[in-house]
């Protein structure tokens, strides 16, 4: 891969560094940034997806929810096409959680959260299917939901509009420095294994739960606790409004809308390597128990899957503990504190925070890059489009169907038919050079996300591989075998009822009919790890956005 | 604690949410027949459980393409994971039409028992208006019903009048209500007597209670709070007679009411008894066939008949007794006619916007009608052998028709 230089060198790709690399572009400094997947596979990608009002921390945390607060406001300005206004209510179910109460609505006072207190029976006017268990309610008018994956994504392409340059699928293997001054990374393709270096004059580390491994090639140490929790998907939106539990913040006490699903979350627990996070069962199943208590519905609709997120919760030196850490995020400075010039760490902090988290540590980067921009992100929106995220981008009302009386052309076929996403969305990132996989575009579509979770999809996105993107066919039916068993990942430990049976059509259909497993084997391509799809000018090199990107952001 | 009535280990989430049971095998977009014949429909899969994930309870249910549902429940009757598609579909449309409205020709169609009181009444006035080609015209403009689609005529003395003046016979073996409907109350009388005759001539006395219109136009026009009320009477008159006999109806969208639908769809209490009960004609025939009670002395019909099996008939999942009976009659050659939907289903086919999908659906059946050349076609459901007349020219009858000639009611 190319040599390239730049300003400052952004590692990771989630909300964090997505964030900092639209700080950097709108104070105009040259950034590239480097991700080792895809933009959001790792924390935010697998988050709930709950816009904190702050009212879980508002007790135990107060400097978070504080944080939560202004930054929720600030969210549901700048961000409108990646929040649902969803709302959200804090239930009691049990006694002890009734001696909570008092306790939250003084901290929820004192921090400032939006919050009343409503009768069981106007509760459940609005949410229908809250649970006869339910003694009290609050209704918090400021949480609701921030899809994880739009928002990434929109601070990127917002970034990109500015000039600022992304590297998906590359690793940093190393740095470049002399004496006690970074001068810039050592790449690598992550699937090609090629090699390269970015030139820089200041590196932001902003890789979450990485960032002990990333600061460690430096022979730094950045004490980050990797705290794995734990979600489970159903397959549809059982309450308008996220569900919090009023109790002191413990196991499966959220339920968040996401779109047209439900998520339970969470669990969490110490795991010794932030991409070791085996689910097990009794975690699902404790989930949905939890989730049963304040919802109805929960044990008759289907799961779907369920999925582990990583938190980087830092280490402040306390003995504290997963639920008893800070969501707190703290900038390092290398420079004052190790003594390397050009180098910043940015740890702890949770997805609603991250705008602030980006200007803080940008603050700091640029200080020493002698840049005096002040900070704009708060004010300057993420796109034109200024709709906010509806309970869905593309309602059913949406999709339009022609009059059988008038000469109109025919509907459009869905590409993904439980996620109804049609050609064109789906489209333009089969030309993004920073889409390389099937996975990627699901991200930025929501294809396969539904109940059959890829079973239909699957092969209309692989055939559009070959028309859009130009790839050869055992190519495609690569990246669509690898598409459903990254969909299989999950979806095994749900493995009963429905899902079960889908999963049972799932396979007949492209085991039985299509014979993908025979056709791999057979394949010179399977075996051999596979090619990108990208094909020239992927990763590296101008990151152009496409008109068609463009056009849709 | 809730952990003990909890076991998502079984499968008993589909008793109560069927629509996450749908497994997107698309066995219904094959069998729906308005899917197959326009592209500008996303069938049964799309809108039944792919879009009742969007529905919530707070929002407006209504999905384009929704009206396009011609109500024949083929997908409900395929789904190999029992989806109620057919009852979402409905329920949207419902609500939808609550919502926005509905239009007087829908107010109008869902109310089949006023307009046959209102023809039967006025009947030469009404059959010369509904074949008048420029009264015609203003209907269309003003009322949305198309110009070509020939409309029921109405007969002046009903069934039910009829009836009141008809001798009881003697010394019956056994009795039976008899679920007329509307369609043979106010427009084939003729299919009335016939049944009462044949019912009478196996020795069994028929009663006739009073009853309401089923309900199922007014389904089919996003009228389901006025389905309910209809079934509700319905209900009401007929539960105290089940308890003595049951209840036969030669009306396939009449007998499919009310032994499914109104315990399922519009979801009346004390409906499943009834359902239990009823029969349709030629399904009860067929039992009191083997039960070795059909008086089998037919007179020899040497007929050329072709059988179309509606799609409500399908429902009832009774297979095709019509065609069974049939086949004791000597001399009637009988072949069916497998060319799926003729394409009315109901009123659906009457609305100026969806005649000549209507008539695309049917096309494959008219031409092998035509193809086969008979002497009659032969379908349980009313509007099924309106469209077949009209789609082909051909002469059609109730296969009850050809029972009742075979005992010499010609």
């Amino acid at each position: 891969m190319p040599d390239t230089s730049t300003g400052v060198v952004v590692i990771g790709g989630g909300s964090t560094g997505a964030g900092v690399l639209r700080d950097l572009a709108l104070r105009g400094i040259d950034a590239i940034l480097v991700e080792k997947g895809d933009l959001a596979s790792g924390t935010t990608g697998r988050s709930h997806g709950l816009l904190h009002s702050g009212g879980r921390y508002c007790v135990n945390d107060e400097q978070a929810a504080i944080e939560c607060v202004e930054e929720g406001r600030i969210l549901r300005r700048i961000a409108r096409s990646t929040v649902e206004d969803t709302g959200g209510y804090f239930v009691s179910v049990t006694e002890e959680d009734q001696a909570w109460e008092p306790r939250f609505a003084e901290g929820c006072r004192r921090t400032g959260i939006t919050c009343e207190r409503i009768s069981v029976d106007e509760a459940r006017r609005r949410e229908p299917a809250l649970s006869k268990h339910v003694r009290t309610v609050f209704w918090v008018p400021e949480d609701g939901h921030l899809d994880p994956f739009y928002l990434v994504v929109g601070n990127v392409e917002s970034a990109r509009r500015r000039g600022a340059r992304v590297m998906t699928h590359t690793e940093v293997s190393g740095f470049l420095r002399e004496g006690d001054r970074l001068t810039g990374v050592r790449i690598r393709d992550s699937k090609t294994r090629e090699e390269g270096t970015i030139a820089c004059q200041s590196v932001i580390n902003a890789t979450g739960a990485w960032a002990g491994l990333v600061a460690r090639l430096f022979g730094v140490e950045v004490k980050v606790v990797p705290v794995k929790g734990t979600m489970v998907v159903l397959s549809r939106r059982l309450a308008h409004a996220a569900i919090n539990r009023c109790h002191k913040p413990g196991d499966g006490d959220i339920v968040v809308p996401g779109l047209s699903v439900s998520i339970l979350g969470t669990t969490s627990a110490k795991v010794p390597h932030p991409e070791t996070l085996p689910i097990e069962w009794d975690e699902v199943r404790r989930m949905i128990e939890e989730g049963a208590m304040m919802l109805d519905g929960v044990t008759t609709a289907r799961a779907m899957r369920a999925y582990a997120g990583v938190r980087p919760l830092y280490d402040l030196g306390a003995e504290a503990e997963g639920r008893e850490m800070s969501r707190n995020f703290a900038v390092i400075d290398h420079q004052e504190r190790d003594g390397i010039k050009g180098f910043t760490s940015i740890v702890g902090g949770k997805v609603t925070t991250f705008r602030l988290m980006a200007e803080r540590v940008v603050d700091v980067a640029a200080r020493y890059l002698g840049v005096s921009t002040p900070c704009t992100t708060a004010e300057v929106p993420l796109n034109d489009r200024d709709e906010p995220l509806d309970q869905l981008r593309h309602r059913p009302s949406v999709l339009g169907v022609p009059k059988p009386h008038d000469e109109e052309p025919p509907l459009q076929p869905l590409l993904c038919e439980c996620e109804l996403v049609r050609p064109q969305d789906v489209a333009p990132w089969f030309k993004d050079p920073a889409v390389h996989d099937l996975e990627d575009v699901r991200r930025r579509t929501r294809s396969g996300m539904g109940p059959c979770q890829a079973a239909i999809c699957s092969y209309r996105l692989a055939a559009r591989l070959v028309t859009d993107r130009g790839v050869d066919g055992p190519t495609a039916t690569r990246a669509m075998a690898d598409f459903l068993e990254t969909r299989w990942r999950g979806v095994r430990h749900v493995f009963w009822g429905s899902q079960l049976r889908n999963m049972q059509v799932t396979t007949g259909l492209h085991m039985e009919l299509y014979n993908v497993d025979r056709q791999l084997m057979l394949d010179p391509v399977a075996g051999t790890s596979p090619p990108p799809l990208a094909g020239e000018g992927r990763g590296g090199g101008l990151a152009q956005e496409p008109a068609e990107v463009a056009a849709q952001r | 604690m809730i952990t003990e009535e909890f076991e998502p280990t079984t499968d008993t989430v589909e008793e109560e949410a069927s629509v996450e049971a749908c497994t997107k095998c698309t066995a219904c977009n094959t069998v729906c027949p308005v899917a197959r014949s326009t592209d500008i429909f996303r069938g049964p899969k799309a809108l039944g459980p792919d879009m009742e994930r969007f529905r919530s309870p707070q929002e407006a249910a209504v999905t384009p393409g929704l009206d396009l549902c011609s109500g024949c429940k083929l997908c409900e009757v395929t789904c190999p994971s029992q989806v109620s598609i057919q009852e979402y579909i409905r329920r949207a449309q419902n609500q939808g039409a609550r919502e926005k409205g509905r239009s007087l020709r829908d107010w109008v169609l869902g109310r089949t028992r006023l307009l046959g009181k209102l023809g039967s009444m006025t009947a030469p006035l009404a059959n010369f208006g509904n074949s008048n080609p420029l009264f015609r015209v203003l209907m269309e403009r003003f009322v949305g019903i198309h110009r070509r689609r020939p409309l029921p005529k109405y007969q002046w003395l009903t069934f039910e009048r009829w009836f009141r003046r008809h001798p009881r016979p003697v010394k019956p073996r056994r009795k039976v209500a008899y679920f007329y409907g509307c369609w043979v109350n106010y427009n084939d009388r003729r299919l009335g007597e016939r049944a009462v005759a044949v019912l009478e001539r196996n020795g069994i006395e028929v009663v006739v209670p009073r009853q309401q219109c089923c309900g199922i136009p007014a389904v089919v026009n996003s009228n389901m709070d006025l389905a309910r009320r209809y079934g509700q009477e319905n209900v009401r008159h007929l539960t105290p007679i089940v308890e003595e006999m049951d209840i036969v109806a030669s009306s396939t969208s009449c007998g499919l009411m009310l032994k499914h639908d109104y315990g399922h769809l519009l979801e009346i209490p004390g409906s499943e008894r009834l359902g239990a009960k009823t029969y349709d004609i030629m399904e009860y025939l067929w039992m009191l066939h083997e039960a070795g009670e059909l008086d089998l002395n037919f007179e020899t019909v040497p007929m050329r008949l072709l059988y179309h099996a509606p799609c409500h008939l399908k429902s009832h999942g009774i297979g095709y007794p019509a065609m069974r009976l049939l086949k004791l009659i000597p001399g009637v050659k009988l072949e069916e006619v497998d060319e799926g939907c003729c394409g009315i289903s109901g009123t659906f086919g009457v609305k100026v916007e969806k005649y000549d999908l209507s008539m695309k659906i049917g096309s494959r059946l008219f031409a092998a009608v035509k193809a086969a050349g008979s002497d009659q076609v032969l379908a349980d459901c009313e509007t099924c052998r309106m469209q077949v007349e009209h789609g082909t020219g051909a002469t059609s009858a109730h296969p009850l028709e050809i029972l009742a000639r075979a005992y010499g009611h010609g």
